[in-house]
């Protein structure tokens, strides 16, 4: 029998996800180290859920997670060129309704 | 622990949703329960992308730069949408050993319907504003109910749908002003539109219940899967649009069309029902042509789904 424990074992680095209600995203919390998954979960509850309650979580290895690389990153920079994406693209809707209703209304007035 | 009955499974899944519990995909759920689901959201997933369709037809003819980038826009999030429902499928099949390719197999054969709104033609440029404005319109009041659903994975799916549908109800709303503030002949195109869709819009919710529920609207509801019934939905998109069109000096093809103050409902006249069934069953005005479509671009993209799963064929 030998006492002598295999050195070169290591720890895998994992992400801790968890969700606070059914209808909210996944949100991260932290990464810790652990030999597997299980004792990742058992880990992640002690080191980062003590308070907040929430009703599922996520621990996924990192080296299976694929980040876009440093280099490509300043591309996922928008250019402010799509506004009909955007609320602002439609500012102009409120005031074209509220004067089609009050024609309306004065047409509906003046008829009586 | 003693293993529970199918029946003791069922009365906690009921008394867990009857709490406001949520049900995730990896949770024990009931067989029909599962069954209305996939039904549910694999139609809804279809009509997604069948309801880029019609749409799509006026990406080439917008009248403008800006329109024509707004509904590629939109175009791009019906197939979106399409794709978050049809995971949410796909989830649900996986147990019973199906994927998206037994869907869009359904879909093909006819098994899988859409929705009848999107077998209906769009020949001017108003409809794609009333689409934009009234179909999603309705849409946007049937999701909207369905945000509350038991089904967890469908309601964060929803919520994601909900959020762009309110650029898409802009977007028809913008054109549709565009075009009521515009020349007799777009105030006369738009009136043409409104009049062309509003037996679709009617039907889009399906018929009404007359006292008695549908035994599949009446499950969905035992299952907190959906909270309203058709004729409630119809009643609210009918708070919601019939003033505003009114008010764009617009008229409806249904002469009888009044709120009832004292009832607290709408009272209207009927689209015809046969004619829906018709519809819905592939005999639509634009049933086939699009179907034949969706089926075309699937097998000119086969080589392409191929070539990502290294799926090589051999020249012989």
């Amino acid at each position: 029998m030998s006492e002598q424990t295999n050195s070169k074992q290591t720890f895998d680095v994992y992400e801790v996800f968890s969700q606070r209600t059914h209808t909210s995203s996944f949100a991260h919390q932290f990464s810790l180290l652990a030999p597997n998954h299980e004792v990742a979960m058992t880990m992640a509850r002690e080191n980062f859920l003590r308070r907040d309650a929430v009703v599922n979580i996520w621990v996924v290895k990192r080296d299976d997670i694929y980040v876009c690389p440093p280099e490509e990153r300043q591309y996922l920079e928008r250019l402010d060129n799509k506004a009909y994406r955007e609320t602002k693209g439609y500012g102009d809707l409120q005031s074209k309704w509220r004067a089609h209703r009050e024609r309306y209304e004065q047409n509906q007035t003046n008829n009586q | 622990m003693i293993a529970q009955t199918y029946e003791e499974k069922r009365a906690a899944f009921l008394d867990k949703i009857e709490h406001g519990g949520k049900i995730e995909a990896d949770d024990w759920m009931p067989d029909d329960y599962r069954q209305q689901l996939i039904k549910l959201i694999s139609m809804h997933g279809m009509s997604e992308i069948m309801g880029a369709l019609p749409e799509k037809e006026w990406v080439p003819k917008a009248p403008t730069l800006r329109r024509k980038l707004a509904i590629m826009a939109k175009v791009q999030d019906e197939m979106g949408h399409g794709q978050l429902l049809l995971r949410v499928a796909e989830d649900l099949l996986a147990p019973l050993g199906k994927n998206r390719e037994d869907l869009l197999e359904d879909l093909f054969t006819g098994r899988l319907k859409f929705h009848n709104v999107f077998h209906m033609e769009a020949p001017t440029w108003a409809d794609a504003g009333v689409i934009g404005w009234l179909v999603d319109g309705a849409a946007i009041i049937t999701q909207t109910m369905s945000l509350d659903t038991s089904y967890a994975p469908y309601a964060r799916a929803l919520y994601r749908i909900c959020a762009e549908e309110k650029f898409h109800a802009q977007h028809g709303e913008s054109i549709v002003l565009a075009l009521a503030e515009g020349t007799p002949e777009q105030r006369a195109m738009l009136q043409e539109s409104v009049t062309r869709w509003w037996p679709a819009l009617l039907m889009f919710f399906g018929p009404p219940e007359d006292g008695k529920i549908s035994s599949n609207q009446q499950q969905n509801m035992a299952y907190k899967i959906r909270s309203q019934t058709n004729e409630e939905l119809r009643q609210a998109f009918f708070d919601k649009y019939v003033q505003r069109i009114f008010h764009l000096g617009l008229t409806l093809p249904d002469p009888t069309i009044r709120y009832d103050k004292t009832e607290g409902k709408w009272h209207y006249q009927q689209p015809d029902w046969n004619e829906f069934k018709q519809i819905v069953t592939g005999h639509g005005p634009c049933s086939v042509s699009r179907l034949d479509l969706r089926k075309l671009s699937y097998q000119q993209a086969q080589w392409v789904r191929d070539a990502l799963l290294n799926n090589t064929q051999q020249a012989i």
